[in-house]
């Protein structure tokens, strides 16, 4: 009954305060919202554009039959124009081109074709000439297709490089190693801004000892903390991890679909419980280290810490290959590496369970150091 | 000796509160050392400090500021443990029962503060839960005390948007929402306007006359004059001087009374 009436404090000093309850929501709209428009700026652009070229052509050369292959592949489609034409000279398309009438002018050298084959000529340099205007969209898109292709024409072999991965790998590769570590980072600062509050904050405004006066029992008050915290926490990591999930497929200009691929009902589910076990040890943890403290300045700074150390090592975990099944007793990161596992198709369903439970264990443990410290006198007193 | 009052009859000697031998030393920081002037790392708080209170009485502890006052409530209350001796409330050891302890004492002091974004409504009901009270025993107590205080009009008010002398009167209220046997007040009418230090002072003499047993520290002699009915003379951790107020002050004001005791033990005028 005592540990019900602590869950309910909490639960309606944040339910009960719409601004507290807006910087718990905020966060994940803001990603959303910041992610989608960098992703759109990045990948948006070139994706939906579809052009229809007009190109001069002056002289003669097969690298226009690879342009064209090139324009196609991309999904526009193109006029050429050989030169000289009814009423119009090199001149007069270059005018053209300056005002916008025409995409691009296209000059070869005579023989150039012939001349580049030659290696051994002492003759003067082929030479290719590409008019454009960099301030028309289309233009500048010819431009940097038909450079690509006049660029790599003159070479004496051709270099291809071939990826087998499938996109689908690509991206999940990509998600595999970023999620887990933004799920880490978005559910600490979600806890950090309710626990902070709650526990350092009723500290040093001296409304806890109000409570260790009462016959609550320590562990009810410390479980009192955690239990809701680790609740609007979760609330919060939840709307910071949609906002990055939602964004992430237009921040890296990959679909969806690519992105989950492979990821099952299961896997889902293990994901959620990993997160949910992560939620309440981190919460444990700001809590020991905010009563600790004797300010909510002094417990923000520690966390910070506690914040990049985490971040660091999530990193590198999902950089580094090779990592033991030990890593299975170390709390939160267990979580990244299951994590990882999950979505790049690499699930280990015993990891997982044995990380949630092991996460909960450290959860339990730490729950009775908040016991013991609400118990110091030292602590709590500083005495 | 059998007492008859409005709220019931009790046996007006019996021990509620027995301290005995009680020790408290703290750690001084550099800073405190130089604000001291002491290179002793460590200050003795309470030296050796016993004393009994009863039933129906308020016992004053009497004394200077740093005397030891609140660190004796602090240890009888258990946020703070004695680092030698005992104290029983209730029969129940401050050291080897401390939630029972708590459950039979009300404390209130200025540093025990309540949050501010509730409603004095709310934290009555919250500490009484705290405390185990039944819900329909709550909600008469708080009508009861909430009238009594004039807190009714204010009762669904922010805690934060009180004035002091009501956020003083929320606090007594919440003190005694589980209606302890023992209730102790560290320096019940500091801070206080006129009207409100009136205002506790009376509800002190009409728990007094309901058979609570109340333990206060002050360093107002009239406080003391006017509500005890023991006093202990507190200097330096000590306990200098314990008895009635009339075996303590022997025909002397408990102003006069003290100065001489402190003078006795000091050997300072004032």
């Amino acid at each position: 009954m005592k540990l019900l009436a602590l869950m309910k404090k909490e639960f309606r000093r944040f339910f009960g305060d719409p601004k507290l309850l807006i910087t718990m929501i905020l966060p994940g709209l803001l990603i959303y919202l910041i992610y989608t428009v960098m992703g759109s700026a990045i990948f948006g652009g070139d994706e939906q554009a579809k052009y229809s070229f007009k190109v001069y052509v002056s002289g003669e050369s097969q690298a226009v039959q690879l342009i064209d292959a090139a324009v196609q592949k991309s999904g526009h489609e193109a006029e050429y124009v050989y030169l000289p034409a009814e009423g119009v000279d090199e001149e007069t398309a270059r005018r053209e081109v300056k005002a916008g009438e025409a995409t691009a002018l296209l000059v070869f050298s005579e023989g150039f074709d012939g001349a580049i084959a030659d290696t051994d000529a002492s003759d003067a340099m082929p030479s290719a000439l590409l008019c454009y205007h960099s301030e028309d969209a289309a233009s500048s898109a010819f431009a940097s297709l038909a450079g690509a292709v006049l660029d790599a024409y003159g070479r004496s072999f051709v270099f291809t490089m071939q990826n087998s991965a499938e996109a689908a790998d690509i991206a999940q590769t990509m998600v595999a190693g970023i999620l887990p570590m933004l799920i880490v980072v978005f559910v600490f600062s979600a806890c950090m801004s309710v626990t902070l509050e709650s526990v350092a904050g009723e500290k040093e405004r001296g409304t806890l000892s109000t409570i260790l006066v009462t016959s609550a029992r320590r562990t009810d008050i410390a479980l009192g903390k955690v239990l809701p915290l680790s609740c609007v926490s979760l609330m919060g990591a939840a709307s910071s991890f949609l906002g990055v999930v939602l964004s992430l497929p237009t921040l890296m200009g990959i679909s969806v679909d690519a992105a989950v691929a492979g990821v099952s009902a299961l896997g889902y589910v293990l994901l959620f419980l990993l997160i949910v076990s992560v939620v309440p040890l981190i919460v444990g943890a700001i809590a020991a280290v905010s009563t600790l403290s004797r300010t909510v300045k002094e417990a923000s700074g520690y966390t910070s810490v506690l914040m990049i150390l985490m971040m660091v090592l999530s990193i590198v975990t999902a950089f580094v290959s090779g990592i033991g099944d030990w890593v299975v007793a170390v709390p939160v990161l267990n979580a990244v590496v299951a994590m990882q596992g999950i979505l790049t198709g690499a699930m280990q369903v015993w990891m997982c369970l044995v990380a949630v439970a092991v996460n909960l264990v450290y959860t339990a443990l730490l729950v009775l150091l908040i016991a013991r410290l609400l118990s110091s006198e030292r602590v709590m007193f500083g005495k | 000796m059998q007492t008859e009052t409005p709220f019931g009859d009790f046996t007006q000697s019996e021990e509620v509160v027995r301290a005995e031998d009680l020790r408290k030393t703290f750690t001084l920081s550099r800073k405190q050392q130089r604000l001291e002037h002491t290179s002793f790392p460590r200050k003795v708080a309470v030296d050796g400090l016993s004393f009994s209170a009863y039933r129906g009485e308020i016992y004053g502890l009497l004394g200077p500021n740093g005397a030891g006052k609140t660190t004796t409530l602090r240890m009888l209350s258990t946020l703070i443990s004695p680092d030698s001796g005992d104290a029983f409330v209730c029969g129940h050891s401050v050291r080897r029962a401390p939630h029972k302890v708590r459950d039979a004492i009300g404390f209130m002091t200025s540093e025990l503060k309540l949050e501010g974004f509730f409603t004095p409504s709310y934290l009555f009901d919250f500490f009484g839960a705290m405390h185990g009270v039944e819900k329909g025993v709550l909600a008469a107590r708080k009508e009861e005390l909430f009238a009594r205080f004039g807190i009714d009009r204010f009762a669904e008010v922010k805690v934060k948007d009180l004035s002091t002398g009501m956020l003083q009167k929320v606090s007594l209220v919440i003190s005694i929402v589980h209606d302890p046997a023992v209730v102790i007040f560290d320096e019940p009418t500091n801070g206080l306007d006129v009207l409100t230090a009136k205002v506790v002072t009376d509800f002190l003499a009409e728990l007094k006359n309901m058979g609570k047993s109340i333990l206060l520290s002050t360093h107002i002699f009239s406080l003391v004059e006017k509500l005890c009915d023991r006093v202990g003379i507190i200097i330096d951790g000590k306990m200098a001087a314990d008895g009635t107020l009339a075996d303590i002050c022997g025909g002397m004001s408990i102003e006069e009374r003290f100065f001489e005791v402190y003078r006795s033990i000091k050997g300072e005028t004032v």
